[in-house]
């Protein structure tokens, strides 16, 4: 992957994420998603189908479970679409 | 991937002309088979397999851009897991051994599950991860029903291998782990496959039992094909022209007996969506319906809801839903308005409110329990709030503007079962009475695995099964108002408030019997879970901290958020046994909050 790619990702979530967020925190790279935005299954689900249309890649279930932070959710997309 | 995935050549009497040019060498199993239409008149599951792979129908996947990736026809099936059985075999496992097989939507997971009925073998599905964050508690998840079922054998896809393995590690009676390709590599074992008969178990139904020790349900081939009937032909009343569409996962009974086991028995074609690509984008979901002209499909009243809130307007227009005919409501509590809400919304797709079905069931009774009539929409009933909550009756509304409860009617038993209504007592209560159900009939379970003690809690004398819902019979109708406080009902997801309070007791901060889980309700039905914990934290920081990670467990464990609410020690109410009851709890919490929704209290009876 290239820097860039990376930091367009993390651009995209930050936004997104700091509009999904019910309270007023800065999103850093290791903002936890689950213990520091409120961020309900639902709004998730969004935010998943935006990434993947933003992106045009699938995110498989499976790596989400290893998902704490921006970073590695930034990463996990990273990863994902250099193995296009 | 692998060899199940057929690319078909085969005869096809119809064709269907939605698919786009690029993906021509696949096609979907037809609506209509070459087959005379049995429904369900077979003594075992891979005695209904064989007949069904005479025929040309089957199982189809579409992926999350709504393209088909894999058919599987009933035949091509048969064939598999033959051959999977004979390699089973080799293994030589005693009969009856269960075989663990995470669940995802996957023609791998229907071949093992049948290589295991061919192999004499007790399959049971395991879920798979769903939530962020999810990987440390998804795994002791596992290893909670590998223990539990003492499982001979493990498998699992090449996405959830190492989750396995993880689960695997230490385990004493696990004597092969893999995927289903290493299993392919095994050498054959050249035996008779003996048939099954109609006593023998048929699979394990993990519900959502604790963590630690979850409940595995012992369903035979007798109560299973007992319960396929029922709905196939009562409920349903299949037709051969009839074709489902599914996104319900394989690892849940409606998912599995409803969507997999009853189209099969009765010889008709499936469309699958993952439920993961339904969740993200449900219009999926109806698309394939419109599509393939789609008859039968069920869902949650959650996944409606997903539906009516996600789909946009400019969406409508390219559907057409008038093909569908039964719209199965299942799972949870159905709420009118969601119906309403969804016919509102796809009315103008085509969309008719007579296909509405709302039924009740449970894993324990297979899984359907009564049916209303197909074809008929739902119905309801407004109840007096005030004679609700004081005479625990329910009685239909007599004068305008009095406060009213709406309950969704779920009609009656399928043929052979019987429903009664019992008070705290066991007493078997009058019609309108709201007091706990109780089913009997022939799909009731054997029991749960290897647990005598859950079993006893749940068959009463005389085979009873209590239900742990709460509700009201009506000119002979099923009305469903609750849930004891044991389960609490997010988004669809049925969680129980043990494994809450467990996760919390974990926490050095808490000790054993200071923390209490419940759901409350807000005005439009939303649920949100409340953790309330006794505490010794004087320290703001220390307490927030302590909030926060609880939270974070919480969300970790069952993807959902929590309010956490810290009280000094010895506010939880508790009962004469010393145990906490949640049912106070709650009612505690609401007059602290100020809430006073006395009328989802009052639906509810106290804990177990």
């Amino acid at each position: 992957m290239t820097d860039n790619d990376y930091e367009e990702i993390m651009q995209l979530l930050c936004d997104r994420l700091s509009s999904l967020a019910s309270s007023e925190v800065t999103i850093t790279s290791d903002t936890n998603i689950i213990s520091e935005l409120s961020i309900d299954s639902i709004k998730l689900l969004n935010l998943i189908m935006e990434i993947e249309d933003s992106f045009d890649i699938s995110i498989p279930i499976n790596a989400l479970a290893d998902v704490q932070t921006v970073h590695d959710l930034a990463n996990l997309v990273s990863r994902i679409k250099s193995d296009q | 991937m692998s060899s199940t995935i057929a690319k078909l050549n085969a005869p096809l009497t119809q064709a269907f002309d939605f698919q786009p040019s690029s993906e021509l060498e696949l096609t979907p199993t037809p609506t209509r088979n070459t087959l005379a239409q049995q429904l369900a008149e077979f003594d075992t599951l891979t005695n209904a397999l064989e007949y069904a792979a005479q025929g040309i129908t089957g199982y189809n996947f579409y992926n999350a851009k709504g393209h088909l990736h894999s058919v599987l026809p009933y035949k091509s099936l048969r064939n598999n897991a033959r051959s999977l059985a004979q390699r089973l075999a080799g293994l030589n496992l005693v009969r009856g051994s269960r075989v663990a097989i995470i669940a995802d939507t996957s023609p791998e997971f229907i071949e093992l599950f049948f290589a295991c009925r061919y192999a004499g073998l007790v399959p049971f599905a395991m879920p798979v991860p769903v939530n962020l964050g999810s990987h440390g508690i998804y795994v002791q998840q596992l290893r909670g029903m590998l223990e539990s079922s003492q499982a001979s054998i493990a498998l699992a896809n090449l996405d959830y291998i190492n989750f396995l393995e993880e689960a695997a590690e230490k385990s004493i009676n696990l004597q092969w782990v893999g995927t289903p390709a290493q299993l392919k590599k095994l050498p054959v074992k050249e035996v008779m496959l003996q048939p099954n008969t109609p006593d023998e178990v048929a699979y394990l139904q993990f519900t959502s039992g604790s963590t630690r020790m979850p409940r595995g349900v012992v369903i035979t081939e007798r109560a299973l094909m007992c319960n396929l009937q029922g709905i196939v032909r009562n409920g349903l009343e299949i037709k051969p022209d009839d074709r489902s569409a599914s996104w319900l996962p394989f690892y849940h009974d409606m998912g599995l007996v409803g969507l997999v086991l009853a189209p099969m028995v009765t010889q008709i074609s499936v469309d699958y969506l993952a439920t993961r690509d339904f969740a993200i984008r449900p219009l999926q979901w109806l698309r394939l319906i419109s599509r393939n002209r789609c008859t039968v499909a069920f869902s949650q009243p959650f996944g409606l809801k997903l539906c009516t809130m996600r789909v946009r307007e400019s969406d409508l227009k390219d559907l057409d839903l008038s093909c569908w005919r039964a719209a199965g409501i299942g799972a949870e509590m159905i709420r009118p308005e969601t119906l309403r809400n969804f016919a509102e919304k796809f009315s103008s797709a085509g969309f008719n409110d007579n296909a509405f079905l709302p039924c009740y069931g449970l894993a324990e009774s297979t899984l359907a329990v009564t049916f209303s009539k197909v074809g008929k929409g739902f119905h309801s009933i407004q109840v007096d709030s005030k004679v609700l909550i004081d005479k625990r009756m329910a009685t239909s509304l007599r004068a305008e503007g009095r406060k009213y409860n709406e309950f969704v009617n779920c009609g009656r038993p399928l043929p052979g079962h019987t429903v009664k209504i019992v008070d705290e007592n066991g007493q078997r209560l009058g019609e309108n009475m709201v007091g706990s159900v109780l089913v009997q009939g022939a799909s009731i379970m054997t029991g749960y695995y290897n647990n005598p003690e859950e079993t006893q809690k749940a068959l009463k004398p005389d085979n009873w099964l209590d239900t742990g819902d709460i509700g009201f019979l009506y000119e002979g109708d099923l009305y469903i108002t609750g849930r004891r406080t044991d389960v609490i009902i997010v988004n669809g997801r049925n969680i129980r408030a043990q494994d809450i309070e467990e996760l919390a007791e974990q926490q050095p901060e808490i000790r054993s019997r200071e923390a209490s889980a419940f759901g409350v309700n807000d005005a439009d039905g939303t649920t949100t879970i409340v953790l309330v914990i006794e505490c010794r934290l004087t320290s703001a920081a220390e307490r927030l901290s302590l909030i926060k990670r609880l939270q974070q467990l919480v969300y970790m464990a069952f993807g959902v958020n929590c309010v956490v609410e810290l009280v000094p020690p010895h506010t939880l109410p508790r009962t004469s046994s010393g145990k906490l009851s949640r049912f106070a709890a709650r009612q505690g919490y609401i007059q602290r909050m100020n809430l006073g929704e006395q009328l989802s209290a009052v639906a509810e009876s106290g804990d177990r």
